[in-house]
């Protein structure tokens, strides 16, 4: 399955990767960019549409320690 | 049958005195010798170490102090696992010379059994790289064809078992890592339910998805690793405080009445599988079916739900774990890590907790699922072993897979082997069950083993 094509520009990917910090050279750059859509596609599943209802919790629960 | 011994065979000759520890440490590390060039199983051999606690183990066996099945099995460590006074990598240039001073709570409590503890061994980078040729130490390679991958990211385990160099090893799994190299190398591996085995002193890769478990030759085996390797550590903040069965004692139980459902959409639409796993998995569930279980179809929410959830907890967990290196050490990470690990780094915070919500959405169903069957089973890989240059950086996100919806779940997931493809390369089914139920689990890989004759043929080297 390649990856879907990302729905934002080179440009704001570039920007997204400055916010980052990390030292990436143009030619991983646009390796990443080229791959981006990945994380765009599972982001959208996970996200059910914007149907979960409110009250749905995480499944990690936070727990005071005594 | 080549003579290489199982756990269970060489813990019942070393028992009667037939066979001295010394002696099978002496065979593996000749076979070590022999064949390791080719595998690269090793990470670092302790020679001397190994045949030092060879000989203790056999003066306290003599001496009527025998510890239990393990005493005097020679074992090897995944390199992600603190070992006090060894290197522990994790096969990378950023780690590779540091050395812990304490075991990690599961290396201490498999020396408190009496293994022969041979050396460390190869694993992707951090347990995530992938095979990878830019590193201080190669990748290991497939015993059954050494152009193959033994799958990961408990590489060198894989091989080092199926190539009888141990014969049990440590292994961890966040997506799969126990699993594909059982799979592929022919072995027995489970991934126990999440908070049986202590995290603590593994090296961590993604801390919600984590999970420590052994392989071996066969799910005997397996079960006596477990045995010893389960148990609560306060220093673990996910450890389960459970009572742990004597998971060997329940292996002879059978199959019989137990309800086995068949997550049949997985590898028949979301991800179809080739043509000889397929034929070996409905070959693998008529043998379940013979020896008495029910079997039926169920549904799962789709593969590509768990593996979107799970692929970015673990991308976004373990991006947060190596972000400072990864800011002022990017290219001493190997490539194959880089490229996983820098994806985590555009997950937003909102898409995380969606993530982890839907978590929780995907484990309710998989429990409303499995309140009307004890079991799932499936195949564990999509194929064989593919050879080691097809493996891609992103093959991850290219394919769904089958086993990372079990880490998700947290769920016990056991491989077994189930056949071999055309060109002579392992396949695998994998047996899934309820949390904390591993005996059930290691029931039905057991009553499968002795059901078929698949563990009688070893890679020949």
């Amino acid at each position: 399955m390649p990856a879907p094509k990302a729905t934002i520009t080179r440009d704001e990917f570039d920007a997204r990767v400055r916010q980052t910090g990390l030292p990436l050279n143009e030619s991983q750059k646009a390796e990443f960019f080229a791959v981006y859509g990945y994380i765009e596609a599972m982001a959208e599943r996970v996200r059910a549409g914007g149907h979960r209802r409110r009250e749905v919790e995480p499944a990690i629960v936070f727990k005071p320690i005594r | 049958m080549n003579g290489i011994p199982t756990i269970a065979s060489a813990a019942a000759e070393i028992a009667s005195g037939r066979v001295s520890p010394v002696a099978l440490a002496e065979a593996c590390l000749a076979r070590i010798d022999q064949h390791e060039a080719k595998l690269n199983s090793f990470i670092r051999l302790e020679r001397e170490r190994a045949i030092a606690s060879a000989r203790v183990a056999e003066a306290e066996i003599k001496a009527g102090r025998r510890r239990g099945p393990l005493h005097g099995i020679p074992f090897a460590h995944k390199d992600i696992y603190e070992t006090a006074g060894i290197p522990t990598t994790c096969h990378s240039k950023l780690l590779q010379d540091y050395v812990p001073t304490k075991d990690a709570f599961t290396v201490a409590k498999l020396a408190e059994a009496g293994i022969v503890m041979l050396g460390k061994l190869a694993t992707h980078e951090f347990a995530v790289g992938g095979p990878s040729f830019d590193l201080p130490w190669p990748p290991a390679r497939n015993p059954w064809a050494t152009e193959h991958f033994t799958g990961g990211s408990s590489s060198g385990t894989g091989a080092a078992v199926a190539a009888g160099f141990v014969l049990g090893g440590t292994g961890s799994c966040t997506g799969g890592s126990i699993r594909t190299p059982s799979a592929f190398c022919g072995l027995a591996g489970i991934k126990p339910t999440y908070g049986l085995v202590s995290r603590s002193g593994i090296q961590p890769l993604a801390f919600t998805l984590d999970h420590a478990g052994p392989l071996a030759w066969t799910v005997e085996d397996c079960a006596i690793l477990l045995q010893t390797m389960a148990g609560h550590d306060l220093a673990d903040p996910g450890s389960a405080n459970v009572q742990i069965p004597d998971y060997r004692a329940g292996l002879v139980a059978g199959l019989a009445g137990q309800r086995v459902g068949v997550v049949r959409h997985f590898f028949e639409t979301d991800n179809p599988v080739s043509a000889e796993v397929g034929a070996a998995t409905e070959a693998a569930i008529g043998v379940l079916s013979r020896l008495g279980a029910q079997v039926s179809d169920v549904t799962l929410p789709p593969l590509l739900d768990w593996n979107a959830c799970g692929w970015l907890i673990l991308i976004s967990e373990a991006y947060a774990v190596h972000e400072p290196w990864l800011r002022t050490r990017y290219n001493d990470y190997g490539k194959n890590l880089r490229e996983r690990l820098t994806l985590g780094a555009f997950v937003s915070a909102a898409d995380y907790i969606n993530a982890v919500r839907f978590r929780r959405e995907l484990q309710e169903n998989l429990a409303r699922v499995m309140a009307d069957v004890d079991l799932l089973v499936l195949p564990t890989t999509v194929g064989p072993a593919p050879r080691l240059e097809d493996v891609t950086s992103f093959s991850s996100f290219e394919t769904p897979n089958f086993t990372i919806p079990f880490n998700v779940a947290g769920v016990p997931a056991l491989s077994v082997c189930n056949g071999f493809s055309a060109s002579g390369l392992p396949l695998a089914l994998q047996i899934v069950g309820r949390p904390f139920e591993e005996a059930r689990v290691l029931r039905a890989g057991h009553a499968y083993e002795q059901a078929t004759s698949w563990k009688e043929r070893r890679p020949v080297l």
